[in-house]
């Protein structure tokens, strides 16, 4: 029985680390570059440099501080991404552009390498050996020419990427999507496809029929199999007559209660005979938040 | 003395007398009218009083900038609005009804289960009318929601759809389920024959103590995988309910029925009633979404009863229902089934419905968090 509990808890601890592995930096992309920048977008000293950027592809803010990006696989951490910094909180599904301009005295978002001489770019987890994810450079980009996700933070990752999902984007989008929709929200396309509501009148009353059939074939049987296991019981009790808990409505309950309770009033019976049923209300008038037996249910006791 | 009078004319300037337009008087007049409502015919009034005071404190005429209204940033009427504007006091509401619903009608029965479904049919009714007239499908959606007759709901998915039509469409979806003894009697006579009034449904089985643990959890797998947009609804409704049923939450469950859903519905109906500041409020979208709503409440009810009469040309004579309670498939719990109860009694003293149209109460918040669930997956 010890055995089955800690097969249990060492699930639920994999199941709870699997929900928290969702809120880290394990949900980031490299996702666009530009290695020749002579006319493309300009870093805040107006200067044109090869730039990067990372996508978070969770639905949660990651903070990215601590985090290590490198242009060498025997030197994972090249540059330290500074922690405390509040521009390096990437909010969901948004992107953060690095400059790679070896110029990490103008701020947490220019790195110490460049991208010209390099052939991989490595983004690294905070414990420094974990490749979040990598990117091969390819050698034949134009000036101005961007290398990036065909659609934001889809494609290979990891140790194991393989630039599956990259291409050479018809247009640079530093912090920007790589792929955008053509604008029209589901709003619009439900106004256009379904314009007097009758497809979504058709598909969710079907919907909600199909949960609530469910449900009802669910207590069906559930309430079938309840009503076994009363007779069942029945039958252990050596009971020679079948009882069938259909038959016995809970109007018929709650008349025997009523009688019970109106006869227990009637002849002011009490606790101390035990024979006598009583029904009272239980009423506390202090607050169960003070009383220690209230909180707990079962004072625990060592097992031998 | 010109500085006294600077000084007077300047404390004029910031006093409501001075910013008072008719529209403030109008909205003031009608939240009196709530209150009157809530007071002398009892209607509703845990919703219309905490509606019908918010609708005056709303339309009090404010001098801008004072960071006292609620639509300004910081002020304090606008912190606790933001519970309604980011759904989160619905929710909460629902975990209230779960943990204070006895589902033991439905598991007794849970063909009632589907009443509750047909009732949903005004909702996209409503959704349909709206698009008619000219409603973008988010608003359109958000106003359907009015006819699933419940205000949590109602107030969740208009802060997700339609934001800017979340007054009108909280005012209307509470005003009709206040109004549910008038609205659904006369619908509930039309489509139904004297004969089919009084028919006497089977007395419901007593339901075990597993069964009404298993219903929660079943239940909230069961919806929740189909939507699982409508989960904060569902998901805590049903934990709610698993509160009450488990036995051994007590305290949890007194405190989610008791203390914690009066907090969230003082806050949710002070807020929404706040919100209806008269130059938000007064817009002929106000008039249409009133209208929308009684439509919706209409066709769910006649859908309700509609529904039962065709269950019952599949049903054997003994296993027969009384069709009026198909009105409580819209989830007006328990004024709806309370009107079956009163409708019933006025054919057959001793017709009883009230515990059997319990079933299909409870359904119809299924039934509308459901669908909450599925116009926000198509729409958002």
């Amino acid at each position: 029985m010890k055995h089955f509990y800690k097969c249990l808890l060492t699930v639920w601890v994999l199941l709870l680390a699997v929900g928290l592995y969702g809120q880290n930096p394990n949900e980031l992309r490299l996702n666009e570059l530009l290695i020749i920048n002579t006319e493309d977008f300009q870093d805040d000293f107006g200067v044109h440099s090869a730039w990067f950027e990372i996508f978070n592809t969770g639905y949660g803010t990651v903070d990215i501080g601590g985090c290590y990006l490198s242009n060498d696989p025997d030197n994972l951490k090249k540059y330290t991404i500074p922690r405390g910094d509040v521009l390096t909180k990437i909010r969901p599904r948004q992107h953060i552009l690095f400059w790679a301009d070896s110029k990490p005295h103008r701020g947490s978002f220019h790195v110490n390498f460049t991208l010209e001489e390099s052939e991989v770019l490595i983004l690294t987890s905070g414990d420094g050996t974990t490749i979040i994810d990598q990117v091969t450079l390819p050698k034949d980009l134009e000036p101005n020419q961007s290398y990036g996700r065909a659609v934001d933070g889809e494609g290979t990752y990891g140790v194991d990427a393989d630039n599956t999902g990259w291409e050479i984007l018809p247009r640079t989008s530093p912090s920007t999507n790589n792929f955008s929709l053509d604008g029209k929200s589901r709003s619009d396309l439900m106004k256009e496809t379904d314009p007097y509501g009758w497809i979504m009148a058709l598909l969710a009353m079907s919907v909600v029929f199909l949960a609530l059939v469910l449900l009802t074939f669910v207590f069906k049987g559930t309430g079938k199999i309840a009503l076994n296991l009363t007779q069942r019981k029945a039958d252990a009790y050596g009971k020679t007559r079948k009882v069938s808990m259909a038959e016995t409505s809970g109007e018929v309950f709650a008349a025997i209660a009523t009688a019970l309770h109106m006869y227990a009033r009637e002849n002011e019976v009490h606790d101390i005979e035990t024979t006598i049923l009583t029904i009272e209300q239980v009423r506390r008038n202090y607050s169960p938040w003070s009383s220690k037996g209230q909180s707990m249910r079962k004072t625990p006791s060592a097992r031998k | 003395m010109d500085q006294i009078i600077n000084n007077l004319q300047q404390f004029w300037e910031y006093t409501g007398f001075a910013n008072t337009t008719f529209q403030h008087i109008l909205m003031i007049c009608i939240g009196i009218g709530f209150i009157a409502m809530g007071i002398i015919k009892e209607w509703e009034p845990l919703l219309l009083i905490p509606i019908g005071f918010g609708m005056i404190i709303g339309n009090i005429p404010l001098y801008p900038g004072l960071s006292v209204g609620i639509y300004e940033e910081g002020s304090v009427l606008n912190i606790l609005h933001h519970g309604v504007q980011n759904g989160w006091y619905p929710p909460l509401i629902f975990m209230g009804i779960g943990a204070m619903t006895d589902f033991s009608s439905l598991i007794s029965n849970p063909k009632l289960l589907l009443i509750g479904a047909a009732a949903q049919f005004g909702i996209f009714a409503a959704y349909g009318a709206s698009l008619f007239l000219g409603f973008e499908p988010q608003a359109a959606g958000a106003i359907g929601i009015i006819g699933g007759a419940d205000g949590p709901t109602a107030i969740f998915l208009s802060s997700r759809l339609a934001p800017d039509l979340l007054g009108a469409i909280a005012v209307s979806a509470y005003s009709y389920m206040a109004l549910v003894p008038l609205i659904q009697p006369p619908i509930m006579k039309l489509f139904t024959t004297k004969q089919e009034r009084l028919i006497k449904m089977k007395p419901a089985r007593a339901v075990s103590k597993t069964e009404k643990i298993i219903f929660p959890i079943v239940g909230l797998l069961l919806t929740a995988f189909i939507v699982p947009s409508g989960l904060p609804l569902l998901g805590l409704l049903f934990f709610g309910n698993l509160l009450k049923e488990s036995g051994v939450t007590r305290r949890l469950a007194e405190t989610a029925r008791g203390p914690l859903i009066d907090v969230v519905t003082i806050l949710i109906g002070l807020t929404v009633g706040v919100s209806t500041q008269a130059d938000k409020f007064l817009q002929v979208e106000s008039v249409l979404i009133f209208g929308l709503g009684a439509m919706s409440f209409i066709v769910a009810t006649a859908a309700g009863v509609l529904f039962v009469k065709v269950m019952n040309l599949f049903l054997k004579p003994g296993n027969k229902i009384n069709p009026l309670i198909g009105n409580s498939g819209v989830s007006a719990v328990p004024d709806s089934a309370r009107v079956s109860e009163i409708v019933g009694l006025q054919y057959d003293r001793t017709n009883h419905l009230l515990m059997h149209a319990m079933g299909p109460n409870v359904a119809g918040v299924i039934g509308s968090a459901v669908a909450a669930g599925i116009l926000l997956g198509f729409l958002s």
